[in-house]
């Protein structure tokens, strides 16, 4: 036995105030004087000496309250027997299964060799030990449990399947540690692998072992040229074929410099090739070149897309790289303008064109024209700087915006003259009017960085507002920009299943200057435009392996979604698809999905490309790796030997619930002293 | 009203002794107007029919005169007897639990009764005491006597224990003339040997009062925890619980005071119980009127 923190122990000293306070307190009782004794006896001291002993038993109590305690601190221990001592392990085969172990040598693949080398492992183990099979690519999967039946550990490695994850030994080495905490046994762990590089954790503290597992590598394959796709830039939605622009980046790992054929294959279909010069890769570095398509054929709808190379390497599944596009016509936005300020439209209409992909087309009408015209067709209603509304329009567009459609609002001089904001219904106040001259002019002052509106937009800086209009906000408004005044320049209100925007400005040069400052203008007329005419948020559909995709949010709960995984088949059982809110995608390939709230979409999830780096992890860091398990010592702890045949055994649990014991135990007898001692005579009495 | 100043707290804020001594003995004679002559005296002044052999000097002629009847004229100085006050200021007698000590108290109670005897023109004298005769002041009437014994009365302080033989022994040698012993003192002692030092005065023909003083405390101690008591006689310390002063002593305390009395009045001798937490007056009214009854 010892003591971890022995100094603690010099707590012990404390013991002397519950002396001082039961020995030598008590003696100090003043006498008072009283004429004559006659009638006391001296036997009557026999309550005293009652009362006394009760305090002894309090006294101890407390002392052995604090004797408890100094001990605790001192953290005592008891050495005792290691299962190593005993002749006890465990051991651990990891095979790794990762997208790089598909790689094939001498028409055998990495994965097979590695699986017969972790049955050769199996074969060497002896009948007592018992041992653990797990697969080992983005996360660690146990094949088996912990089993001295080799049967059993050998259908677990045959069970081990291929995967497109990406090795992380990271995770391996925090699965072992949680393993040798739990067990308390040493482990040996075997790791099959081809030991990629790429597959080290970033820290190498994630590496670290317990002190008990010694870590055996069994490295199958080696370090072997690789060509790959190893990126696709391309829009996810295209409006028009010809106006597509499809950037892929061939990398050659270890390679030398070579032509390349790239192709582009659109739905199983090559629609363009090229040939692209590879430079030779560098030490540590792959040789690049990128690709350029233009045009992409692609049907109405989703397409399954792919960029190919011809490399004919030991890898081949890193040869392409899906991606998907959808297919999908311009939306129609409806500007309603009254022709005094023809810049306005002008302004709009010039951002809307400036995106590459032209998603939406812009048709102007007159008010009075607007107020006749079925507004379904359109994706977004925008009125520029309108005065009183002809009969019927503003019927009309609050039964568009009760469909779910939205509403642009931009405010000027001539909305002066309405009372309220059209279908949104703030109340106009008056119009604010600075100088032009010198600085008398508005900035803005805070913006909503948060809102899909005003991403990328913070504060405007440099663009004035000469003229807006008050408008007093609803409570239920939301604020996406204000001028220096805390005036609101631009607020967004929920109206029923639509939504309404506005624009306390106008879209000219007159009120503003904000069309002249494109790098403002042209994002915040594309970003509102995406915002009110797209629907809502649309989630990422080019992602790597290992990536989630989002099926329901908390309102759509008892909508069914729908997962088609690579091969056609349905991925979600019936439970899943009424309750599961994400699906991990684990294989390259397209998955359609159907989310909760109805939203249609096909994902493309192409294999990390760090896997393509089959460059092997150096022996000075592999060496490194082993040392942190078998090789340290240091967590013998103070009470073990050099040959570790025991361990310390904390007693701290032990004294813990001991003092927690006597704690109550005092509680209670404290308790029954600090009655009112008339109290307890009665007590006393009523017992007699 | 005057009773407000015979509390015993109000007289001890009096300077003179001489004056509480007046307060007392004035306000209590002024309630008994209907007897003026009540007092210690135990023969009262009268005629006697003429007696042959009797002195013809004391034969009042002018009854004679009128009745043709000889009677003797009994002088008031005559009946007047030695009025002897033993004042016990042992260390007991220091203890008091209310503002005024039962020494302070049996001041008080010695200078009333010395002044009662004055008014009454009797020989008043004083013997102080504790476990030895500290001041003794001769029973005389002579001019500035009364000022003689207030001053042995004053003088008197605490001492060491009590022992009722020196002093009686003392006054046995004293005593010449029969009259009136009145000891005032709080017997802390067993009851037989206070009667037995105190009785043998009674058979010389002395007229013996016991006024036992005791403070409400030591007949009814009041006790919210255990208290260390010491003796204030013998110094001994000794620790008392509330359970035990309640009841076990007060039984005791009971028994010690009904064995004193009844052994008192068995001896013939009259017993006074003076619990000083009571008027003073109160006290001496109650013992006159005892008095009165019997005579």
């Amino acid at each position: 036995m010892g003591f971890l923190s022995p100094w603690f122990l010099a707590g012990v000293a404390a013991v002397g105030l519950p002396i001082w306070l039961h020995l030598l307190k008590r003696h100090k009782m003043d006498p008072r004087p009283f004429p004559s004794l006659m009638f006391f006896e001296r036997r009557e001291q026999s309550s005293v000496v009652h009362r006394r002993l009760d305090h002894i038993l309090l006294f101890i109590l407390r002392t052995l309250m604090l004797v408890l305690l100094a001990i605790l601190f001192a953290n005592p221990f008891i050495n005792r027997a290691t299962p190593k001592a005993a002749g006890k392990k465990l051991v651990l085969v990891a095979v790794d299964n990762s997208f790089s172990m598909r790689a094939t040598q001498g028409g055998e693949s990495r994965l097979d060799k590695a699986k017969r080398e972790a049955q050769n492992i199996i074969a060497g183990i002896p009948g007592t030990t018992a041992a653990q099979v797990v697969a080992l690519s983005g996360t660690v999967q146990a094949m088996t449990g912990q089993t001295n039946d080799p049967a059993e550990l050998r259908g677990g490695i045959a069970s081990i399947k291929p995967t497109d994850g990406r090795g992380n030994f990271g995770e391996l080495a925090r699965f072992a540690r949680t393993l040798a905490e739990s067990s308390k046994m040493p482990i040996d762990l075997h790791l099959v692998s081809d030991l990629q590089k790429t597959a080290l954790p970033p820290g190498f503290t994630d590496l670290r072992l317990a002190g008990d597992t010694t870590l055996i590598l069994h490295p199958v394959g080696g370090e072997l040229p690789n060509w790959t796709v190893e990126n696709v830039v391309a829009p996810t939605r295209v409006y028009d074929p010809k106006r597509v622009h499809i950037t892929a980046t061939v990398a050659g790992f270890g390679t030398a410099a070579a032509k390349r054929n790239v192709s582009l294959v659109l739905n199983g279909k090559t629609v363009q090739s090229k040939q692209v010069d590879v430079p030779a890769a560098q030490p540590g570095q792959p040789g690049r070149a990128q690709v350029d398509f233009s045009e992409l054929p692609a049907s109405y709808g989703f397409n399954h897309c792919e960029v190919r190379i011809d490399s004919a390497d030991s890898l081949p599944g890193d040869d392409s790289f899906p991606f998907s596009v959808e297919r999908s016509d311009p939306k129609k936005i409806l500007f309603v303008d009254n022709g005094r300020q023809p810049k306005a439209q002008l302004y709009y209409r010039a951002a809307l064109d400036s995106a590459t992909d032209a998603a939406f087309e812009l048709d102007v009408q007159r008010p009075e024209t607007a107020a006749a015209a079925q507004l379904n067709g359109y994706a977004l209603v925008v009125l520029n700087d309108l005065g009183p509304l002809p009969p019927g329009l503003e019927e009309n567009l609050q039964r568009y915006v009760s469909l779910g459609k939205s509403l642009l609002v931009a405010l000027g001089p001539d909305s002066v003259a309405m009372a309220k904001v059209p279908v949104e219904g703030d109340p106009i106040q008056a119009s604010n009017y600075a100088s032009r001259g010198g600085e008398q002019f508005l900035s803005v002052s805070e913006t909503d960085s948060g809102h899909p509106v005003m991403k990328g937009l913070e504060r405007l800086e440099g663009v004035d507002f000469y003229q807006t209009v008050g408008v007093a906000p609803a409570k239920d408004a939301r604020i996406l920009a204000r001028l220096n005044d805390q005036t609101p320049l631009l607020l967004e209100r929920q109206i029923g299943e639509g939504k309404v925007l506005v624009f306390t400005s106008t879209f000219d040069n007159i009120s503003n200057d904000l069309p002249l400052h494109g790098a403002y203008w042209v994002p915040f007329v594309l970003q509102s435009a995406a915002y009110l005419a797209g629907g809502g948020a649309e989630q990422p559909v080019n992602v790597p392996v290992d990536s989630y995709v989002e099926l329901r949010t908390h309102e759509s709960k008892n909508a069914a979604a729908v997962v088609i995984d690579p091969d056609g088949k349905n991925a979600l059982t019936l439970q899943e698809a009424t309750t599961a809110t994400t699906y991990p995608l684990t294989r390259e390939g397209f998955y359609e999905v159907k989310t909760a709230s109805g939203q249609d979409s096909v994902v493309a999830a192409h294999a990390d490309r760090r896997e393509s780096d089959l460059t092997v992890i150096p022996d000075d860091t592999l060496n490194l790796w082993k040392g942190t398990g078998a090789g340290d010592t240091n967590d013998a702890g103070v009470g073990g030997t050099a040959d570790q045949k025991t361990t310390p055994w904390s007693l701290s649990p032990v004294i813990l619930l001991l003092l927690l014991v006597i704690a109550l135990v005092e509680s209670a007898v404290a308790n029954g002293y600090l009655r009112p001692p008339a109290e307890r005579q009665e007590g006393a009495r009523k017992a007699a | 009203m005057l009773q407000r100043f015979l509390d015993p707290a109000v007289l001890a804020g009096l300077s003179s002794l001489d004056l509480i001594a007046k307060t007392v003995v004035d306000g209590f004679i002024s309630g008994l107007h209907k007897s003026p002559d009540f007092g210690f005296s135990q023969e009262f002044a009268e005629y006697r029919a003429y007696n042959p052999g009797d002195d013809l000097r004391h034969v009042d002629w002018n009854v004679f005169a009128r009745t043709e009847r000889m009677y003797l004229k009994r002088y008031r100085g005559e009946t007047n007897c030695q009025v002897n006050v033993l004042l016990d200021t042992s260390g007991s007698m220091k203890y008091g639990s209310r503002g005024v000590e039962k020494l302070e108290y049996a001041k008080f109670l010695a200078a009333s009764v010395l002044y009662l005897a004055h008014l009454q023109r009797d020989a008043a004298g004083l013997v102080v005491f504790d476990d030895q005769v500290r001041n003794f002041v001769q029973p005389s009437t002579r001019q500035g006597q009364m000022h003689r014994l207030l001053h042995g009365v004053e003088e008197a302080q605490a001492g060491k224990r009590t022992d009722l033989v020196p002093p009686f022994a003392h006054l046995m040698d004293f005593l010449r003339r029969r009259g009136m012993v009145v000891v005032i003192s709080d017997f802390w002692e067993a009851p037989e040997k206070v009667i037995e030092m105190v009785s043998p005065l009674k058979f010389r023909g002395n007229e013996v009062v016991l006024f036992h003083l005791l403070d409400p405390e030591e007949i009814h101690p009041k006790l919210r925890h255990p208290v260390m008591f010491e003796d204030l006689e013998t110094g001994e310390t000794m620790e008392v619980t509330p359970d035990y002063a309640a009841h076990e002593y007060r039984d005791k305390m009971r028994t010690h005071l009904e064995d004193i009395e009844s052994r008192a009045k068995g001896a013939g001798l009259d017993y006074f119980l003076v619990d000083t937490g009571r008027p003073l007056d109160a006290a001496l009214r109650e013992y006159l009127a005892l008095r009165t009854g019997r005579l």
